[in-house]
């Protein structure tokens, strides 16, 4: 068992750096990005050596001492970089915090929390400024047990590097800066980096480097917020001295001054020397120093008093500007949580010009919405740049517009083009990309070479990516900044408390016949399409009707989104759906007592803000994609009123056929949900659902009807809506390539591949047991 | 690896089956009148009985007649008539009182003398005392406290349990061995038993299922078992229980005399001694101490298994661990997240041993073992016949406090410290292995008449052997172990 | 005369009759094996095949399962 997982991880990481060299050969003209060697690092290598038990359990008690007073201390670090975390410490709080800055959580559910320590999670330590003999230290004074050796030198590797040079903007002149002489001594050595460097003879004539002070007095977001953290624990007597002090220390302002060293470089050698550090493996962090930035014009926007931030919100903030400059990286929120008003504070904090992009017309606006709401901004400081959309958007203060828009390379209308080369020619202070994840790699690389940033500032619910590519935008906008707690903020309020539910369906007889010989593209169809799926979701439909509910039915089918919408009268919405059309109908949704569903297909995964919506119920979905049942969970997750009353205020139901492939989907998009601490009820019965006369397709001819219209549907009908202009939808001539359908008949060995992982230890208790 | 549904298509898995008190006494029909004559065995069958059966016998144990069975059910109101005839049947199967005719041709209730004898001396005193309560107390500087009983009796209920996990793994285990005799008891239980190859033993799957039961219910199932041989070697049933019994009435910490117990007896205290009933500092001491294990021996403080998780009895299970440090000294270990990751806090070679039959296990750290519940590793237990009852409420007895604190301060309302979503998901992969039924069976069709098949069928069914049938299509299918029966029935019928 | 078959009844839902059905048909188990079909429910097939027939229904439940846990990212 151990050696197929140590083997597993080694093929992701080919995988990964492979595809990242092959990106790289591409050739529409977009910036490589390499990737430092470091971040090929991998501390489950370290498992490699240690034992097993005769359970076929990694065995580290020999590795590892107990210490004495190992009960006061919150958690276990393992050889192989897990980290397991008590929530019930007294010093659960300070840990917490300190493992999502050095760490990547694994788990989170609600007592013992896994993170792992990778070569990513710690370049993201030391960019917000933690030092490698902190972090060790800190984690030396958590731990119950010894730290495995391997640890340490896997930390000291990855970050020694690592956070000690930055590339600054300052007074519109790039530098490159250091507190340590001796890495810029080193840097200057090499050949590339020399030739980069720009030497203004007036200035340091017979100087090495410029010498200055580094203010790093920390900003404040707005009003000071009025909403306090809920009190942890504060039996002191517990915590052992030496990790009192810590925190004690922790709680301290940041250090006010720094001394720094620093050299000029270039302007248009920049790209040159970025890459180049990375291959030396001294990657530059890069930082804005707007305070001091005299060239470009502030604009004139504030935050709103009414504007309070959560606690979370605001430490995300302090992890961006913490040394009173702004770092580029990535901020990771659950949907509902409030990204927007992070976005907005951020832009509010530099003062700059700004770009959002998002990913659909609808999203952008929403943002402007959100800037109106939260800022002093008006109609004629914010812009939307869009095909609909006809703000003049040159001379504006903050432009919002979409990925493709300005990334496409259709032709445009000649104002539109105009649009753009003023786009390309400005300094942006700050660029906001909204749903970071969910942009390919290379349309990211397109953004970069367009647009000329400052600070780059990504906002995602989740940091997954089924392709993991996370190397990527982890060079390419920035280290993770900060990554909230799902199930604190939904214990704090802040986002909705959901109850997850996976109904079973029972594919009628005649159905699964067919199933069971039809061709793959088929399947799906007939899966989704099973008369007892229908009549559970008119079952579950006309029940929270009853409760005075708002639902959203889901559907990424076309053929059984119109079918199921027309034949329950409901109202629907999809890709040819036009703009006025999908308007009236979420108008009427959101203020018509009598219009309490509706069918949406995939393009309300980017589009649509519906906060009153509190039941979700997925009848058709897109194999095994995490991400998007975290998205679509987020479409309820907005904290409801009322919220501590009941149990639970917002249901998530998934509707799956049966014995067919559509529950393993079901369960792979639970994945990282149920990691989050969520739970996913199992209903295989709905109690009344039999005597109730008014669902349809009761009777045999009924389903014998609809087996022959699913039978007789096209291709074309089988398969996902493909959404024209849609982030990763299909480019023409392309086929989208679904890992679902191939699964479907279970020769997709990875399918297979998961299943063949089953334990080959067998408990010494039946080894010979008949 | 398939089910051991194998080709007779019989399951070979077998349920342990634990009996309580009451089933027990049941079945000693043949002795049930001379156990009644220890006033111990009285008063423990009485405290077993439903509450309503106990108000019957206090009202009639000073009456000198029978009373008429009218009289006795005009004490119970009409709306519970159901458990007044429960109390009833309780009470006639224990043979605690029989049918009696009375003057005017009324049936009454007459309780038994011995019995009714007894228990008035088990409340009043009088008759021959109990041996053990016969000491002066004194003061004895060799008192033992209750956490040093505690640990003695569980390190030598371990000792058992450890034999038994022990002897299938790892050979030259660290643990002391167990006596020929306590081996002997756990192989005519079932438990374990020999393998024909080696010699050496192996598990049973009842085994397992022993194991993951709680104490109390290991250590009373055990003693029945004790009891069922005890009479081969020479000791008497009557004795032993009478002995199990007083021994649960007695008070923890305290010490009692063992002069005047036969020689016999003697050696049932030696052997209790050893299962850590009791301690004695040397074989040779005339004092002992009960442990709790003894106190506790009583279907009240064990959970026996049938009764787990159906609806109201949860939180019966959950009250009581909670109730009384009494049963509570076991301190939880376990955590179970709503992501299938268990967490046990210990390093117990038992305790592990018993998670990885159904879990597991990925890490393990010098005081906390991590693991997680799969599909797979549910399988492999029920394959080897535990039930998901058993898994769960192994779990819930095990449950580390933070578990139990975190359950009684949400706002939800939960019948149990488990994750629901865990507990429902453990319950759907055992339903998965239901989804089939195969039984060896027979079919009857191309009937001539329906007449025929009417009769035949009809016979079927009444010696019970009819698996299914159709009247339409004339056909029917019997149990293979029906079909000679069936035959001949047919021939005798076709001829006749 | 009647006409007597020895074998297994096999009982279960309506659609893992329909499984059993496909097996059949197709020869997916080596031969065929249901003797007699006998309602919605219920089948009557040969008794020799019930091991073979129960990892294929094994084999059918591990492939629509997927792991719930994260043993390893």
């Amino acid at each position: 068992m151990s050696k197929s997982k140590g083997r597993k991880r080694k093929n992701e990481d080919e995988y990964d750096l492979q595809t990242i060299l092959e990106d790289d050969i591409s050739n529409d003209g977009t910036t490589e990005a390499a990737v430092p060697q470091a971040s090929g690092r991998n501390a489950e290598k370290n498992d490699d050596g240690i034992q097993e038990d005769e359970y076929g359990a990694k065995d580290y008690r020999m590795h590892l001492e107990l210490k004495t007073d190992h009960s006061s201390r919150p958690l276990y670090v393992a050889p192989n970089g897990h980290i397991f975390l008590e929530t019930f410490s007294p010093v659960y709080k300070n840990a917490h915090d300190f493992l999502i800055a050095i760490s990547e959580p694994v788990c989170r559910p609600e007592h013992i929390h896994e993170y792992k320590l990778t070569a990513y999670s710690l370049y993201a330590a030391v960019s917000v400024g933690l030092q490698t003999h902190d972090i060790i230290e800190y984690l030396r004074r958590l731990c119950k047990t010894s730290i495995p050796k391997g640890i340490e030198e896997f930390i000291k590797l990855c970050t020694l590097s690592y956070g000690k040079v930055k590339l600054v903007l300052k007074h519109n002149r790039y530098f490159i800066e250091s507190p340590h002489p001796e890495i810029l001594q080193k840097l200057l050595k090499d050949p590339v980096i020399q030739q980069c460097r720009l030497k203004r003879t007036e200035e340091n004539m017979g100087e090495e480097f410029i010498k200055s002070q580094q203010n790093m007095k920390g900003v404040t977001f707005g009003q000071k917020t009025t909403v306090e953290e809920p009190e942890g624990n504060n039996e002191k007597n517990q915590v052992p001295e030496d990790l009192q002090k810590l925190i004690d220390n922790e709680e301290e302002e940041e250090e006010v001054n720094l001394e720094t060293v620093s050299f000029e470089v270039d302007q248009e050698k920049i790209e040159i020397i970025q890459k180049r550090c990375i291959e030396i493996d001294h990657p530059l962090l890069a930082e804005y120093d707007f305070r001091n930035d005299t060239i470009n014009k502030d604009i004139n926007i504030d935050l709103k008093p009414a504007a309070v931030l959560r606690p979370y919100q605001e430490k995300s903030l302090r992890k961006m500007f913490g040394n009173g400059r702004a770092r580029s990286g990535v901020i990771v929120l659950p949907c509902g949580a409030g990204k927007s008003l992070v976005g907005v504070t951020a832009c509010c904090t530099v003062r700059k010009r700004a770009l959002v992009l998002c990913n659909s017309g609808v999203s952008v606006e929403q943002w402007k919405q959100q800037f109106k709401m939260w800022s002093t901004a008006d109609d004629s400081m914010i812009c939307r740049f869009t095909s609909e959309a006809k703000d003049k958007p040159m001379g504006c203060g903050i432009l919002i517009t979409t990925y493709s828009m300005i990334t496409h390379t259709q032709k445009r209308s000649w104002e539109a083009e105009q649009t753009m080369k003023w786009l390309q020619e400005q300094e942006w202070g700050i660029m906001v990309l909204d749903e970071v994840h969910t942009i390919p790699a290379k349309m990211f690389r397109r953004v970069l070479t367009i647009v000329q940033s400052h600070c780059k500032l990504g906002l995602t619910a989740t940091l997954l990516r089924e392709d993991d590519k996370i190397a990527d935008l982890n060079f390419l906008i920035g280290p993770k900044l900060y990554e909230a707690n799902w199930l604190e903020l939904q214990k704090n309020g802040y986002i909705a408390r959901v109850a997850c539910a996976e109904v079973w369906c029972p594919m009628t007889a005649e159905f699964y016949r067919e199933y069971l010989i039809a061709k793959v593209s088929k399947r799906m169809l007939l899966y989704v399409m099973n008369p007892n799926k229908f009549r559970m979701c008119q079952y579950l439909i006309q029940y929270h009707e009853r409760r005075g509910d708002k639902i959203i039915v889901f559907s990424d089918n076309v053929f059984a989104l119109k079918h199921y919408a027309k034949k329950m009268n409901k109202p629907y919405i999809y890709g040819p759906t036009l703009q006025n059309e999908r308007i009236q109908i979420l108008q009427n949704f959101k203020f018509n007592p009598k219009v309490n569903t509706i069918f949406v297909s995939k393009v309300a995964d980017t589009s649509f803000d519906l906060p009153e919506a509190n039941v979700l119920i997925q009848i058709s979905s897109h194999g095994g994609s995490r991400r998007q049942e975290a998205q679509r969970l987020g479409r309820i997750l907005r904290a409801k009123k009322g919220s501590f009353a009941e149990e639970y205020n917002a249901f998530f139901y998934t509707l799956v056929s049966q014995d067919t492939m559509e529950m393993s989907y079901s369960r792979k998009r639970q994945r990282f949900l149920v990691n989050q601490g969520y739970s996913y009820k199992v209903i295989t019965h709905l109690s009344g659902m039999d005597e109730d006369q008014s669902l349809f397709y009761k009777t045999r001819e009924e389903q014998g009807q609809l087996l022959q219209q699913v039978l007789a549907a096209s291709d074309i009908d089988c398969e996902d809506e493909k959404v024209p202009g849609e982030i990763g939808g299909s480019r023409p001539g392309t086929s989208r390539k679904t890992g679902g359908f191939s699964s479907l008949s279970g020769a997709d060995n990875e399918v297979y591949f998961e299943q063949k992982k089953k334990s080959s230890v067998q408990h010494p208790l039946f080894k010979r047991f008949r | 690896m398939s089910s051991k549904k194998g080709s007779s298509a019989a399951s070979q898995v077998v349920h342990l089956e634990c009996k309580n008190l009451h089933s027990y006494l049941k079945s000693q029909t043949q002795i049930i009148s001379k156990l009644y004559e220890e006033p111990s065995i009285c008063l423990a069958a009485y405290r077993d009985l439903p509450e309503i059966a106990k108000q019957f016998v206090i009202r009639m144990l000073c009456v000198e007649q029978p009373v008429p069975q009218a009289v006795v059910q005009s004490w119970g109101s009409q709306v519970y008539a159901k458990e007044n005839l429960a109390a009833c049947e309780a009470l006639t199967e224990l043979r605690i009182w029989t049918e009696a005719s009375i003057s005017g041709g009324l049936t009454a209730w007459d309780l038994t003398p011995s019995f009714k004898r007894n228990l008035k001396i088990a409340w009043l005193g009088g008759g021959r005392s109990w041996s053990m309560f016969n000491s002066v107390e004194q003061n004895d500087a060799k008192s033992r406290d209750i956490s040093f009983l505690d640990n003695y009796a569980m390190s030598r209920w371990n000792c058992l349990l450890h034999y038994m996990v022990d002897s299938n793994a790892s050979k030259g285990s660290e643990m002391e061995g167990i006596s020929v005799d306590a081996v002997r008891i756990i192989l005519h239980a079932n438990l374990m038993n020999r393998n024909e190859q080696d010699g050496s033993y192996m598990l049973t799957s009842q085994g397992f299922q022993f194991l993951l039961m709680d104490t109390q219910s290991q250590v009373w199932h055990f003693m029945l078992q004790y009891l069922n041989t005890c009479e081969q070697r020479g000791l008497s049933l009557v004795d032993c229980l009478s002995m199990l019994f007083q021994l649960s009435f007695s008070t923890l910490g305290r010490d009692y005399s063992s002069e005047g117990l036969s020689e016999n007896m003697q050696t049932f205290l030696q052997h209790l001694r050893e299962f850590g009933l009791v301690y004695q500092r040397t074989r040779k001491e005339r004092r002992f101490f009960p442990t709790r294990l003894a106190l506790n021996f009583t279907t009240k403080n064990a959970i026996v298994p049938e009764n787990i998780i159906e609806n109201g009895n949860i939180n019966n299970n959950i009250n009581k661990l909670q109730q009384s440090d009494d049963t509570n000294y076991e301190k939880g270990y376990i955590i179970v997240e709503t992501n299938y990751r268990v967490y046990a806090y210990t390093d117990s070679k038992l305790q592990i041993s018993l998670l990885a039959l159904f879990t597991e296990l990925l890490y393990r750290f010098p005081n906390v073992t991590v693991g997680v519940i799969t599909r797979d590793s549910i399988r492999q237990a029920l394959r080897g016949g535990i039930t998901s009852r058993q898994i769960i409420s192994y779990l819930e007895q095990h449950a580390h406090p933070k578990m139990i604190a975190n359950a009684s301060t949400s706002s939800f309302k939960t019948t149990s410290f488990l994750p629901p979503t865990v507990i429902d998901q453990i319950k759907l992969w055992e339903n998965e292995r239901n989804r089939f039924s195969f039984i060896d069976g027979v079919v009857y069709n191309q009937f001539l008449s329906e007449a025929d098949f009417m009769t035949l069928r009809d016979y079927a069914q009444s010696i019970d052997v009819l698996l299914w049938q159709n009247e339409r299509t004339r056909t029917m299918v019997v149990k293979k172990t029906g079909h000679e029966d069936v035959k001949k029935f047919w021939k005798r019928y076709s001829k006749g | 005369m009647v006409n007597v078959l020895k074998g297994v009844l096999v009982e279960c839902d309506p659609a893992m009759k329909q499984f059993l059905l496909h097996l059949d048909e197709k020869l997916i188990l080596g031969r065929k094996f249901i003797l007699q079909e006998l309602d919605e429910k219920h089948l009557f097939i040969a008794s020799d095949i019930v091991e073979t027939l129960q990892a294929k229904i094994d084999d059918l439940m591990d492939r629509i399962s997927f792991p719930l846990h994260e043993k390893d990212n």
